[in-house]
């Protein structure tokens, strides 16, 4: 076996080394973010928190929980993210089947394909937009987070990509056995496809989870906001020269370990969920239900 | 091909959006015809109009960009709150809410063009911030707001008049023609004028006297940097904290005052000695603040990365205890200063004045006597009630006496509180929490005289103790040390000039100004890091007056004549 | 008819995602109008000024304009081309790694980053990135000079790209492991069979396995050839280096958003649409003609 050679353990130990160096690279902002949320307001302030907490002090966390709205904005992301990563699975899904299939099987695809990419690379702007969404009465409705990114031609594509690589017989036996499209979509394809459907769940869930400028745009009060809209209306610097302001005012808008705090348990659920996608990425589960 | 296919459909579309737009637009027109027909009625109606409570109600609709701070208790909302409820009953107003956004990243601005774009009904009064002076500029000259002059000179209360006429420019931004299309926003004078911070702690221990020139300061941060007295290794200390990032004329760790000191003051329009307005940073002592900035930048004076820091960062090595002297508002000892202590416990912060340039120059910026705009719409029916609502607030919150009845503050448990004993407690005591319900009313900030503010301040200074209720308000929430900071701010109240020019963009800025200040930013960086050579400074000047400047400085001196 | 007939189910399939399409791709299509308009939000679409080519004129005639041009085009470019190989190249190492746990842990780690905006990341690269910061007293010690990553005309670009793939990376690394699961194991163990060794395998079996999801992710880049990354760039750039780092949005961030000249934004993101398309139907073709391969 080729991984017992003394060359390939030698590039083994290597390898690992070099990339858990990678890995401890990727994750020291978020360590900082972590050890300012444990730290006391005035070292953060001054910049003095490096990798670990300086005067820890669980203040931060205790304000973040004691916020309603902060509170209820993760709520909202959560309804926000599992319905939309719902619909978009299965208008994604529903899409990608038809245009995998040869021109010849389905005359039309083409046309359809560039439609979809049409839309992707040309868009008519924030105005429009806003009417259409104005019309529709989705105003200051939980459904305005939720259908217009419904439709993502990037995923459409990669799932019609991952498609192309189902084997045809098992797709020709089901036919011949007088299922239908539908049968054949959500009987064959659907089992065999779930590397594909974590990766493209995983990334409507990370679009949804960060999206903020529609809860915005488009909700009236902070109570109907998603977490990520909240916590840009934190994380973003005022313009303080053209507000009036007195330094009370400036220490409530200046919390630096309250923002860390919220930062960090804003991120938290959406890192915890890819552990939990990873175990569809086994190497070899597509052919392996193929075999049986 | 493929593309010849898609265009029937993508015609389809353009014929369906602009189909859509056009009904908006066919309902706003009509909506335009109203308006002239109610503006008549209005005429008819408004003999003694004004009232000090209306019955039957009147209604005035509004929207509003809510502050991301601003909190709410007792399950209220910007819509229904304690405030409108006042308004009701107190002055049968009734406050009608058309939509709301919370404000970040200018989506207050943006969702105000939105509403415009698509027809949507548009409030009777709005107020607007600096922030967003463009779209404040736009609804003006939509013609969907009114001229309001002369509703001001009829119904506008004595003590909202005399505040307004503290500064009689205050109007010119909103003007058109002569005509005042906006009621500024009064807002406290000096409030972003700043004054110099110093560790007075390091002065002690060196033996030294405050700078008053700027060859003495060099001889402080000389000082401050290579015998440091908390004993700093030298490449540790920042002896005067400033940043370039954002301008050069800004609010915190500003470094205006060092071209101040040679007779100009950069990115803004200065009163020249002919009387005319001139473009501070073409004006020829920037070339000696620049020398004097790129010195300092080699003896490691300043942050050896000032180009790319912003207010706040310079406010971190300040707060750390690294930095000595940092410039910004009389107010700093309250925010962020007083938490230097927490970090090095000896350190003291004093306020100083501006140092002065070899010739006793000294000039600094200063602030506007405004920080927005109330517009009232041409379809409203009741403008007076408005001024029903407003004046009252400037008679009996502005800086009410002793002893009237918003003496204490606006709504009590909301923003003050008073125990069993009528005393008043302090802002985290109240029951449910403070909430800022100055932030409710029509007006930001409800209604602000100018100078009320620093009178409060010096009288607390000169020792008297807190009697008013700015008195008790600045004494609680502006910190120990900003009375004396806000007179030694006075010492040199000739000293603050502010940007002459407030009218809105002339056409030449519209095509040209991005680029300038495109050019004049990285010039004036370059030269300060040695990356270009002092004289660049005059091919600048060249370039900038070829390439735009020139005109500008012609259409912004028509607009001076036309207010002056 | 009749294929219509046999097809009916295709079509049915696709109706929920084109109803959403044409709702809110399609018809606001229609304000791309806007781009030949001085626009004014009170006179609407209807009722705007029609400029013909202007707003196009102004983007090209500023003394700047072919600086900020190439400056978008060079960051936005290196940035696709790393952004694919990185991954690429990253994926196939941690498929290297053999213990299962260590695998799936670096895997999540790097996957990180992704999820700080550049706000934060700004405020945290100012420090590590200083002169005097962690980079640099690193490189300090194998006596490298001071580097001014963030404030040298020589050095941002290279800053820029750098960080934005440090952040991404991971994150990217995702379809390609996708990818990776979908690989027939039997190939390898017939290769083993055949005696090749493990870069042999890697070589023939795994790269070309990947390889069709290389071209779909880049082509589909292609539609943002001309978006440099405007959050960061606004986050990171000075007046020091608007010379390399000044980049279309920050420019139409500057004059057409903080104005409301919405015509002139709209123009400007019709530019960069046209530009990407052509750019995705040249390299479609391409595909389909060299490696006979419809990448959608």
């Amino acid at each position: 076996m080729y991984y017992k050679t003394r060359g390939y353990r030698v590039f083994s130990v290597l390898n690992t080394c070099f990339l858990i160096i990678l890995a401890v690279m990727c994750i020291i902002p978020l360590v900082h973010v972590l050890a300012v949320s444990f730290s006391a307001k005035s070292a953060a302030d001054a910049n003095l928190v490096g990798l670990w907490p300086k005067q820890f002090s669980v203040e931060a966390y205790k304000k973040t929980i004691d916020n309603p709205v902060f509170l209820h904005s993760i709520w909202i992301s959560v309804k926000r993210t599992v319905l939309g990563t719902a619909l978009t699975l299965l208008i994604t899904f529903l899409a990608a089947y038809p245009l995998s299939k040869e021109n010849s099987a389905f005359k039309g695809r083409t046309i359809y394909s560039w439609l979809f990419v049409f839309t992707m690379v040309f868009n008519g702007g924030m105005i429009p937009f806003y009417i259409v969404i104005q019309k529709l009465g989705l105003m200051n409705s939980f459904w305005v987070l939720v259908l217009p990114g419904a439709v993502n031609t990037f995923l459409i594509i990669l799932m019609l990509n991952f498609f192309r690589g189902v084997p045809k017989e098992l797709e020709e036996a089901a036919l011949i056995d007088g299922a239908n499209h539908f049968r054949t979509l959500f009987s064959i394809y659907l089992p065999i496809s779930l590397p594909s459907i974590a990766t493209i769940a995983l990334f409507s869930m990370v679009f949804h989870w960060n999206s903020w400028f529609d809860g915005l745009l488009y909700m009236n009060n902070s109570d109907k906001f998603p977490l990520a809209t909240f916590l840009q209306t934190v994380i973003i610097q005022r313009d303080m020269s053209s507000m009036s302001i007195n330094p009370k005012e400036m220490e409530l808008i200046s919390q630096t370990t309250v923002r860390a705090a919220q930062i960090f348990i804003g991120a938290a659920p959406i890192l915890l969920v890819y552990p939990f996608l990873q175990k569809y990425f086994v190497k070899g589960m597509t052919l392996g239900s193929v075999k049986e | 091909m493929k593309t010849k296919k898609m265009l029937p459909l993508l015609g389809m579309s353009v014929l369906l959006a602009s189909s859509i737009a056009g009904c908006s637009g066919n309902n706003n027109a009509a909506g335009g015809n109203n308006a002239s027909g109610n503006a008549a009625n209005t005429k008819a109606e408004t003999e003694n109009a004004y009232k000090d409570k209306y019955d039957p109600e009147v209604t005035i609709t509004t929207v509003w960009g809510v502050d991301p701070e601003l909190k709410f208790k007792n399950g209220e909302t910007i819509e229904n709150n304690v405030s409108t409820k006042w308004a009701k009953e107190k002055f049968g107003i009734n406050i009608k809410s058309l939509w709301s956004i919370t404000d970040t990243n200018g989506a207050f601005g943006t969702k105000l063009r939105l509403a415009m774009s698509s027809g949507q009904e548009m409030p009777d009064v709005v107020t607007i911030g600096t922030g967003d002076a463009t779209i404040a500029q736009d609804l003006i000259d939509s013609g969907m707001y009114r001229e309001v002059g002369t509703l001001f000179d009829q119904y506008a209360s004595a003590t909202w008049k005399e505040a307004m006429a503290q500064d009689p420019n205050v109007w010119n931004q909103y003007s058109r023609n002569g005509k005042k299309m906006g009621l500024p926003v009064l807002d406290y004078a000096y409030n972003h004028d700043y004054i110099l911070w110093i560790r007075q702690d390091w002065l002690d221990k060196l033996n030294m006297k405050a700078p008053t020139t700027i060859d003495e300061l060099e001889k402080v941060m000389d000082a401050f940097k290579n015998q440091n007295p908390d004993g700093l290794a030298p490449d540790k200390v920042i002896p005067l904290s400033i940043g370039f990032k954002t301008s050069m004329n800004t609010w915190m760790g500003d470094p205006s005052w060092i071209f101040g000191a040679y007779g100009t003051l950069p990115q803004q329009w200065n009163v020249a000695a002919d009387g005319k307005l001139e473009y501070g940073s073409v004006n020829a002592g920037m070339k000696q603040g620049l020398e004097k900035l790129k010195d300092w930048l080699a003896k490691g004076y300043i942050p050896q990365e000032a180009a790319l820091w912003d207010e706040n960062k310079t406010s971190e090595p300040a707060v750390a205890g690294t930095a000595g002297i940092i410039p910004g508002p009389y107010w700093m000892s309250g925010w962020p200063l007083q938490d230097t202590v927490k970090n090095v416990p000896d350190a003291v912060w004093a306020p100083i004045n501006i140092p002065a340039g070899p010739d006793g120059t000294v000039m600094r910026h200063g602030t506007q006597f405004t920080n927005g705009v109330t517009l009232i719409s041409t379809k409203m029916k009741n403008p007076e009630a408005f001024f029903t609502y407003e004046n009252y607030l400037y008679d009996n919150f502005a800086n009410p006496q002793p002893g009237s009845e918003l003496d204490n503050g606006l709504f009590a448990g909301y923003d003050y509180e008073l125990d069993a004993s009528g005393k008043m407690v302090a802002n985290d005591q109240i029951s449910g929490g403070y909430v800022n319900s100055v932030r409710y009313l029509l007006v930001r900030d409800g209604a602000r005289i100018p100078d009320a503010q620093m009178k409060a301040l010096l009288n607390l200074a000169n020792g008297a103790q807190p009697t008013t209720r700015l008195e008790k308000d600045v004494a609680v929430n502006y910190g120990k040390g900003t009375p004396a900071a806000a007179k030694v701010l006075l010492q040199q109240e000739d000293k603050s000039f502010k940007n002459m020019f407030t009218g809105p963009t002339t056409e030449t800025m519209k095509a040209k100004l991005d680029y300038l200040n495109k050019i004049e930013n990285q010039t004036f960086n370059e030269i300060i890091y040695g990356k270009q050579p002092l004289d660049s400074f005059d091919s600048f000047v060249t370039t900038w007056n070829a390439g735009g400047g020139e005109q500008i400085t012609k259409e912004v001196n028509e607009w001076y004549d036309s207010v002056k | 008819m009749r294929t219509l007939r046999k097809n009916w189910q295709f079509h049915v399939m696709l109706i929920p995602a084109m109803i959403l399409l044409i709702l809110f791709s399609f018809i606001p299509m229609g304000g791309i109008v806007m781009a030949f308009q001085d626009y004014k939000p009170w006179l609407h679409i209807s009722g705007s000024e029609w400029v013909g080519l202007d707003n196009f004129r102004y983007l090209f005639e500023r003394e700047d304009s072919m600086q900020v041009i190439w400056n978008t085009l060079i960051i936005a470019v290196l940035k696709m081309i790393f952004n694919l190989l990185v991954p690429f190249i990253f994926a196939i190492m941690l498929n290297e790694v053999r213990k299962l746990a260590v695998q799936r842990t670096i895997q999540t780690l790097v996957y990180l980053p992704h999820f700080l905006s550049w706000v934060i990341l700004g405020g945290i690269l100012l420090d590590l990135l200083s002169t005097d910061g962690f980079v640099n007293q690193i490189l300090g010690s194998f006596g490298v000079q001071p580097i001014f990553f963030l404030g040298d005309n020589n050095w941002f670009r290279f800053t820029v790209i750098l960080t934005d793939i440090w952040k991404e990376f991971g994150y990217n690394t995702i379809v390609f492991l996708a990818a990776l699961a979908g690989i027939n194991p039997s190939l390898y163990e017939a290769a083993e069979i055949d005696g090749a060794n493990r870069w042999k395998q890697t070589r023939f079996i795994t790269m070309p396995s990947l390889i069709p999801m290389v071209v779909v992710v880049g082509t589909l880049a292609l539609g943002n050839v001309l978006n440099a990354g405007f959050d960061q760039i606004f986050n990171l750039y000075n007046p020091l280096v608007y010379q390399k780092g000044d980049i279309i949005d920050t420019f139409v961030y500057r004059t057409a958003i903080q104005n409301g000249e919405m015509g002139f934004g709209t123009a400007i993101g019709l530019f960069k649409s046209a530009i990407s398309m052509v750019l995705i139907l040249v390299s479609y073709q391409l595909a389909k003609k060299w490696a006979g391969y419809r990448i959608f």
